[in-house]
């Protein structure tokens, strides 16, 4: 194993430097750092591309130049020293400096892209394997294509228009008008009554209820100015937080279990008693009151599920877990929309942006600084997910399929467990482990594939940096970029062979 | 006993701990402040304006950083093009009196003297004095510096550079030390030759005051001591370098260059009417109004914010939606269409660069005067016009003259007199004629990169091969490097004119000028006297005489102007076109909020 690990990591090394020749040499030759000078009518043009070839050592070959990087990227591995030279932009920034900035800006995008686009993509390819062949897995499968074939630069169009010109727009007199609304009720309503399924009677009765209901509460909320002013409020609150924690129990121990019934019963009631007495706190609160708060909420979830007891204390305190924390995520939703005003006054009442990550010389507390980054990422992080969760549903419904249709979920079935044993813990868990492939392929692929996506909605990160530096012949900067999404992708590729091997007990690491 | 002893450590290790939980808790809490919106009670409200490039430096002036965003920050912090005058968008000169005064009181030799208002004060309340403007003169004219430079490696052997800077040194660098006044408000430059852009010198940079501390020196005067006492460079005799300089001159050449907004406030120090007050890399810089700045440039609003936006449909969605309140994308038939239909105000005009197509007299085939004509005549300028700048600027009219734009006052009576008519419409019969049977092979360099040249060239080749001239596609995208050299009888690329200024005529039309790819020699003369001439009319009467004799001989034929488009929103009035590299800044003290 230690052999195995220490072989990958210095082919790695060694996979790295060789691509990083290749590329050095490549982009070294076909950029034209000098072609703004040399077309210019100034009358001290030489001068000019004297002190640029002299800045970037211009006048050596790039294979030769190519070792005077290396030279200064070896810098690196000296630990603590902080003498990495990853050299200069052709406007005398160090990479060194630029760099973290736009690898924060790509990770925030990124990251919060790829959580939605693999917890959406995976239920929603388990319902569909679940209901194969039904009209909702036919729609889900026409819908994932499209969106899968749909190219990013059209997807980002759409949505500034819609979703941030529109829905700004729509906010200026924030009521939803008839049409809207019944239209609204008929493809909920036919959403949930295909998610459902069961015989006729039965979906008309859910077509009925889930498209009245949402219809209702949609013209409530437009008669009350809730876009104005929006909020849960306790009642909101409460339900919500009583569904998550009867889901939570249901889909993960059964209604029949007690003790989980208990944990999450406890959890829920924590929340909600939170939500009324931590108000004051909210208020005052910073980055750092929220982890601190995070890390409070993950402990009771473990602690009251372990305390809960049972033959089976993993799964209560899994119940426990999921319940505390989607039912704190509701507290902290709640709180962070009572911040929607202020947010609508900064922004000239047009709160949905479509460029950069953030509202320039806004400044306020976590709440509004919060949503501000969300009103800023939705529309990238929409358009990203839009196409790689495509790709999720797919796989996860074929690979639940798959599994399904092995021998020891006939046997599972066979023996009397119930349905929900059968899919939660034995179908599900195996279906995964593919899939872990996938995820850390679209780890290194999303840090360096979001240039077009960066460039549409002006967010300053490593595509960013990439296709500036490779439109101006900046050499330093495309390198940079290089060798983090290179490194990434090495690392992530690495990870994936190990946690195969942790998942899959039949497969050996040598 | 001891059972109970158990519980009760376990109780209160377990109150020690939720007593730690609760003092990290209130550690990390804020103050609760209830301000939380962006300042809204001053009165005249914010402009926020997309820019392309992000800002990368607080001195705009180095060869690094001499890009159009550094420039139009420097542009409102008064180190650059706005001091003691500025460029409007018709292209004069226009004084700005406010802060500081100066005239040309002698022509032989021709001497300027620069008066301050002694009001003038910097952005951190230091007064504005003589310092700052031989510390700008001293940058400006390269007149310490005494070194020599390797062609290859662009490394200096000999000597010393103190001062790197993007402009060149012509002009200035025939100046003697300048002379400064007893009250330390005026100073006086004389030239040792006369310099036709004399108008255009500004000798506002960097604070002197914080230039001498980054250099050790105790204050401004300091400094001015020390230049005073070193000889002017002599790059055949160099000499050991002088330490303090050097660091001046090391902080003024880098010091400025920022990856982040700087923590030291000396690097904001600006003498214009705003000041930088917060910078996010790669989304927005924020510039608020400079209270020591006694100039006419007052902004009316209180905060002008750039905001990067590299791609043109994201700027304009960007104005749809609010979040920017001009734009000035790059214009293209697209781009325009989308602004049109946003509903906001659309300005659109020329842009100061233009795409022309010059003939070289070095090669054979263009040493007969017919054949260069006859080439030109088949050039269908209209025809590319029609196809690239129409569409974005349906006003837009084929340039007729190789020194002047249609902004600039002597441009129709120039072009009325220089015989660019022959050229308005293509002649082919007129090209057959003067061929007499020849024909000949062009072969044209052009970037194969830029799909308007490509345009350009296929329009071009099509036209040239009904008069029976076979053009040859030499297009590269290393076009650039090939200028100097390359193997090719006609080029086709743009050239930025300054708009305002003669410095760039010598270095494209005289004999030994830079930009000289032609090796046309017929206006050498002339290039070379309109940068000593301090006349203006004489002056307007020389580049007339160019502009016909280029004609004349068939030089080669300008083609259009780059069409250029402003977005503003209805929110914001008084911006006006301009087309050169400050944009829709040039008079941001005329930009104020509706509400």
């Amino acid at each position: 194993m230690v052999s195995f690990i220490l072989r990958r990591i210095l082919v790695s090394i060694l996979i790295l430097i060789a691509a990083s020749f290749l590329m050095y040499v490549m982009v070294g030759y076909s950029a034209q750092p000098l072609q703004d000078l040399e077309g210019s009518n100034s009358p001290n043009k030489q001068q000019l591309i004297d002190a640029r070839v002299a800045l970037l050592d211009l006048d050596v070959p790039p294979p030769l130049r190519w070792v005077l990087w290396l030279g200064g990227v070896a810098k690196c591995a000296i630990p603590f020293a902080n003498a990495c030279d990853l050299g200069s932009t052709i406007s005398n920034a160090q990479v060194v400096d630029i760099l973290p900035n736009a690898l924060a800006a790509t990770v925030q995008l990124v990251t919060f892209a790829l959580v939605l686009a693999i917890l959406l993509g995976v239920t929603i390819g388990i319902i569909t394997a679940l209901r194969q062949y039904s009209g909702l897995d036919n729609t889900v499968t026409f819908v994932s294509f499209f969106l899968y074939s749909l190219p990013v630069f059209l997807v980002a169009v759409l949505l500034k228009e819609f979703i941030a010109i529109g829905f700004n727009d729509f906010l200026r007199d924030p009521v939803i008008g008839t049409g809207a609304l019944v239209a609204i009720g008929i493809v909920v309503g036919a959403i949930w009554q295909s998610l459902l399924g069961g015989d006729r009677r039965r979906r008309l009765v859910v077509f009925l209820v889930s498209g009245l209901a949402t219809s209702g509460v949609l013209l409530l909320m437009s008669a009350t100015g809730w876009f104005m002013n929006p909020g849960l409020g306790p009642i909101p609150v409460i339900l919500l937080v009583a569904a998550i924690a009867l889901g939570a129990a249901t889909l993960l121990a059964g209604l029949r279990n007690r003790r989980a019934l208990i944990t999450a019963g406890i959890n829920g009631a924590i929340a909600i008693a939170a939500y009324f007495v931590l108000q004051p706190l909210f208020d005052v609160s910073s980055a750092g009151t929220l982890f601190i708060l995070a890390i409070a909420t993950i402990a009771v979830g473990l602690v009251s599920g372990f305390l809960a007891g049972g033959y089976d204390r993993g799964q209560n305190m899994r119940v426990g877990l999921v319940t505390a924390l989607l039912s704190s995520a509701v507290v902290l939703v709640d709180r962070f929309m009572q911040s929607w005003g202020d947010l609508l006054a900064a922004t000239n009442g047009r709160p949905i942006a479509t460029v950069g990550s953030k509202t320039p010389g806004l400044s306020g507390d976590v709440w509004l600084a919060g949503l501000d980054t969300f009103v800023h990422l939705t529309l990238p992080i929409i358009a990203l997910l839009l196409i790689s969760f495509a790709g999720y549903t797919r796989y996860s419904r074929a690979g639940m399929l798959e599994v399904l249709s092995l021998d020891y979920i006939r046997t599972a079935r066979a023996k009397g467990l119930p349905e929900r044993t059968v899919i939660v813990r034995h179908a599900f868990r195996n279906m995964l482990i593919p899939l872990t492939t996938l995820v850390a392929f679209d780890v290194g692929a999303l840090l360096g594939g979001a240039i077009i996506t960066e460039r549409i909605f002006a967010i300053p990160g490593m595509g960013s940096l990439f296709n500036a530096g490779l439109f101006r012949g900046d050499l330093n900067p495309v390198m940079g970029y290089f060798l983090i999404v290179a490194a990434m992708a090495i690392t992530f590729n690495f990870l994936a062979d190990m946690a195969y091997a942790g998942l899959d007990p039949r497969v050996r690491i040598r | 006993m001891s059972i109970r002893g158990k519980l009760f450590r376990k109780s209160l290790s377990g109150v020690a701990v939720l007593g730690v939980a609760a003092l990290a808790l209130t550690a990390c809490t804020t103050t609760g402040s209830t301000d939380t919106n962006t300042d809204t009670a001053s009165s005249g409200g914010t402009i926020t304006v997309a820019v392309v490039n992000d800002f990368t430096s607080f001195n705009n002036q180095t060869p690094q950083a001499n890009l159009d965003t550094n420039g139009q920050v420097g542009y409102l912090m008064g180190n650059y093009g706005s001091a003691f005058s500025y460029i409007d968008n018709e292209f004069n000169i226009v004084r700005e009196e406010g802060f500081g005064t100066f005239e040309k009181t002698s022509d032989d030799p021709q001497t300027v003297t620069y008066t301050l208002n002694p009001e003038n004060k910097w952005s951190d309340g230091e007064p504005v004095t003589a310092d700052d403007m031989v510390l700008a003169w001293a940058i400006g004219a390269g007149y310490y510096n005494d070194s020599t430079v390797d062609a290859d490696s662009g490394e200096v052997t000999t000597g010393t550079t103190y001062f790197e800077i993007a402009a060149s040194t012509a002009g200035l660098d025939t100046t003697t030390f300048p002379e400064i006044s007893e009250d330390n408000m005026s100073m006086t430059l004389v030239y040792g030759t006369p310099y036709v852009d004399w108008e255009l010198v500004n000798p506002i940079a960097q604070p002197a005051h914080i230039v001498a501390k980054k250099a050790g020196l105790g204050s401004a005067t300091e400094l001015t001591e020390l230049l005073q006492s070193l000889p002017k460079g002599d790059a055949a005799n160099p000499v050991a370098a002088d330490p303090t300089l050097k660091a001046a001159a090391d902080f003024v050449n880098t010091g400025y260059d920022v990856t982040a907004f700087p923590t030291d406030p000396d690097l904001l120090v600006s003498s214009g009417p705003m000041v930088p007050t917060g910078w996010t890399p790669g989304q927005s810089f924020t510039l608020e109004r400079n209270e020591f700045y006694v100039g006419g440039m007052i902004p009316k609003v209180d905060k002008v914010i750039l905001r990067v936006i590299p791609d043109a449909n994201a700027q304009v969605t960007a104005l749809q939606n609010g979040e920017v309140d001009i734009i000035n994308p790059q214009a293209s038939a697209d781009t325009l269409t989308a602004l049109e239909n946003t509903g906001a105000d659309v300005l659109t005009g020329d842009q100061v660069s233009y795409d022309h197509l010059d003939l070289r007299f070095d090669q054979p085939v263009f040493a007969d005067l017919a054949v260069r004509q006859a080439f030109l005549k088949t050039v269908p300028r209209q025809q590319i016009l029609d196809s690239i700048v129409t569409p974005v600027n349906p006003d837009a009219n084929v340039l007729n003259s190789q020194i002047w734009v249609p902004a600039n006052a002597p441009y129709d009576d120039s072009v009325a007199n220089n015989g660019s008519s022959a050229y308005d419409e293509v002649d082919i019969e007129g090209a057959l004629e003067l061929l007499a049977g020849a024909t000949p092979s062009v072969r044209i360099l052009y970037n194969t990169n830029n799909p308007n040249r490509v345009d350009e060239f296929q329009a071009i080749q099509e036209s040239a091969a009904k008069a029976g001239i076979t053009v040859v596609d030499a297009g590269s995208p290393d076009w650039s490097s090939l200028l100097e050299g390359g193997d090719y009888d006609a080029s086709l690329f743009g050239w930025i004119s300054p708009g305002v200024g003669s410095t760039g005529i010598a270095q494209i039309f005289s004999t030994d000028g830079g930009g000289n790819y032609n090796q046309y020699q017929g206006t050498n003369d002339d290039a070379i006297l309109t940068q000593t001439t301090l006349d203006p009319d004489k002056l307007i009467e020389i580049e007339k005489r160019m502009d016909k004799q280029m004609f004349e001989d068939a030089y080669g034929l300008p083609l259009f102007q780059a069409p250029g488009v402003f977005g503003v929103s209805k929110r914001v009035s008084g911006v006006e076109y301009m087309g050169n590299q400050t944009g829709p800044f040039w008079n941001f003290w005329d930009w104020s909020v509706n509400e």
